[in-house]
């Protein structure tokens, strides 16, 4: 009697797995394999390692690296003077809010910002320093991204951070450490965990980013998810916009087997 | 302060922001080489005493000595002094011999130094062979013993012991009670102990300070403590007491319970209101007539090794006795004692008057 309730408490799950995960994960590894006429072929994967995609390949890693590489770089300084601050809540609430923000909203404000006559140029005219192209660059793509993915990074590290027990800080300080050593040996490693979480939570994301290609960057950076977009809206060869998928799909994957708990941290 | 001192607390007070100081002016020495115990309830202070010694807070007024010098700004990683935290504060990303090894690699002692030195401090705590556990496979009482070897792998000159074993049962407790003790003989360290266990205090301590609401009641030997409390709060604090108002009518004659008794106190003014002690083993159960106090049985306890048995007397007073005999509920009884269990407290007095006190009538008393 007992495990029939319960089973059927898992019907809504089971449901929900079944027809937003499985069945759309199962009809783009059906659809990867049909050409643009709708036959059955492998062409679409054979093409996917002709050098056009594989530069794609790349490209989408290179600048996912990069936004996470930032991201980390801004989030763990940022994280960790959160937890010393005494309302910690309320900043942590006040760095979260501009995610609750639609991200189009975020990305057209940015087009003003770093417009031709926009405020960011406003600023280094009365720097001295003279206006500049500053949206379609590599730099302002990677700027943008870091900003929309700050917030997903600085919350696992942040949580990991308040989670340490700060005992552990006093004893490698009674231990002889200095707070260099002590953020070397225990703060750090007992943080990972959220270190690699956020990793995960902006590196995936990031590999597919499309619309920001697009209206940040002007279509100079092409990534894994333009050529999605491309595929399935503009070519409509739904086929290879799927081989793709099921690539993006498969890197997914090895991320989080790689970044996944291990038993202990480094060392 | 003879050259034997090693920590000295001159007239320390410690507040946090503008709260009343958690410690009043405390002042006190610390020899070398002996096992110390602060002892009082939970927030009497004595766990920033030990916060103050280990260096992580500093001290809002007065001084501390270490080996004759100031170390107020002195921090926490240039003392030479370790401590064994209450949860232990074991690394869990680290397995046991790096644990211990912490402290070692950051001095950059040589690999095999190191691993001689790790192997030796596992050896008094009686872990050999358990360099590469991982914290969590281990027990609490293995952890509390890595705690410690962590700490004496160091050779540091004291070592703080925060409520090392409120966290373990109590046969296991026991147990390490001995272990504490014999390792610090063994060392030589200083131990700076902190509980609030009475029980614990007494057994292990050279010498014990009692602490309440930021200063020290009295310090002294266990036994002077248990036997000499210089007030209620000591009384009442170490070991079961029955205490009673009573009149110091001359020297070595007090009066309580409505009658007048022999007691070996003095150097009191006549007839000077004063509280009287007598521990629960120290009254002795005899028949109605023969004792020198007429109560009756309220209720009794069975405690293992003794019946806890709680009289009343005539005027209200409530008699604890600690007795291997048992007693009837609602009997009469009587109780005897000897002139010599009785302690008699004077109201107010500090440790300083109470030990002129002592010393003046002790001598009185020699002359005689």
């Amino acid at each position: 009697m007992r495990t029939n309730s319960r089973n059927f408490y898992l019907i809504p799950y089971v449901l929900w797995i079944l027809l937003f995960v499985v069945t759309p994960l199962l009809l783009v590894l059906y659809y990867s394999f049909f050409d643009i006429e709708g036959h059955f072929t492998l062409e679409n994967y054979r093409e996917f390692f002709t050098p056009v995609y594989l530069k794609m390949t790349l490209s989408s890693f290179w600048y996912a690296f990069l936004i996470t590489l930032f991201s980390l770089l801004i989030a763990y300084p940022t994280a960790y003077l959160l937890t010393k601050t005494k309302h910690k809540q309320l900043w942590l609430l006040l760095i979260i809010l501009p995610s609750w923000i639609n991200l189009l909203l975020k990305a057209y404000a940015f087009l003003g910002i770093f417009g031709t006559y926009g405020a960011a140029n406003s600023f280094l005219e009365v720097m001295g320093i003279g206006s500049r192209q500053i949206l379609f660059t590599d730099f302002s793509f990677i700027f943008v991204s870091v900003y929309i993915f700050l917030p997903f990074m600085i919350l696992p590290i942040f949580n990991s951070l308040d989670e340490l027990n700060p005992t552990l800080l006093d004893a490698s300080n009674d231990l002889g450490g200095s707070s260099w050593v002590t953020f070397k040996r225990v703060i750090f490693p007992l943080t990972l965990d959220g270190v690699k979480a956020g990793c995960q939570i902006v590196f995936i994301p990031a590999l597919s980013l499309f619309m920001l290609t697009r209206l940040i960057a002007g279509n100079r950076v092409i990534t894994l998810g333009t050529a999605i977009e491309q595929h399935f809206l503009v070519t409509q060869d739904w086929g290879m916009g799927s081989t793709i998928a099921v690539f993006l799909i498969i890197a997914m994957v090895l991320i989080m087997v790689l970044t996944g708990r291990r038993k202990r941290g480094i060392l | 302060m003879t050259d034997n001192t090693i920590i000295r607390f001159n007239s320390v007070t410690k507040r946090y922001d503008n709260d009343p100081p958690v410690l009043k002016n405390v002042s006190f020495e610390i020899e070398r080489g002996k096992f110390y115990t602060l002892l009082g309830p939970s927030g009497c202070g004595k766990t920033t005493i030990l916060r103050l010694i280990a260096g992580f807070t500093e001290p809002s007024e007065g001084d501390i000595y270490f080996n004759g010098k100031v170390i107020n700004h002195v921090p926490a990683n240039k003392r030479q002094v370790n401590t064994v935290f209450q949860d232990y504060a074991l690394f869990p990303h680290l397995n046991v011999f790096e644990n211990i090894a912490f402290g070692l690699k950051i001095k950059k002692l040589k690999k095999a130094e190191i691993e001689r030195k790790v192997k030796e401090a596992l050896r008094f705590v009686n872990l050999e062979g358990y360099e590469n556990r991982e914290i969590k496979d281990m027990s609490g009482g293995q952890r509390q013993r890595v705690a410690i070897a962590r700490a004496i792998v160091n050779e540091p000159e004291v070592i703080l012991l925060d409520e090392p074993l409120s966290a373990l049962d109590l046969k296991l407790r026991t147990e390490m009670q001995y272990e504490l003790r014999e390792l610090q003989r063994n060392l030589g360290i200083t131990f700076i102990f902190v509980t609030h266990d009475q029980e614990e205090a007494l057994a292990m301590s050279d010498e014990i300070f009692v602490l309440n609401s930021g200063k020290i009641e009295q310090s002294g030997t266990p036994t002077d403590i248990y036997d000499e409390p210089i007030n209620r709060f000591v009384a009442d604090f170490i070991g079961e007491s029955n205490i009673v108002a009573g009149a110091m009518i001359k020297d070595y004659e007090v009066r309580f319970a409505g009658k007048l008794f022999e007691c070996v106190d003095g150097g009191f003014e006549p007839n000077e209101e004063v509280e009287i002690v007598i521990r629960p083993e120290d009254l002795a159960i005899t028949a109605p007539d023969d004792g020198k106090l007429k109560v009756k049985v309220d209720s009794q306890l069975f405690r293992g090794v003794h019946y806890e048995i709680s009289c009343y007397d005539s005027d209200g007073n409530e008699w604890l006795v600690h007795s291997t005999k048992k007693a009837t509920v609602g009997d009469q009884i009587g109780l005897h004692f000897d002139p010599e269990a009785i302690h008699v407290m004077r109201h107010g007095e500090t440790e300083e008057e109470f030990d002129k006190r002592l010393e003046a009538y002790e001598e009185g008393s020699h002359e005689n």
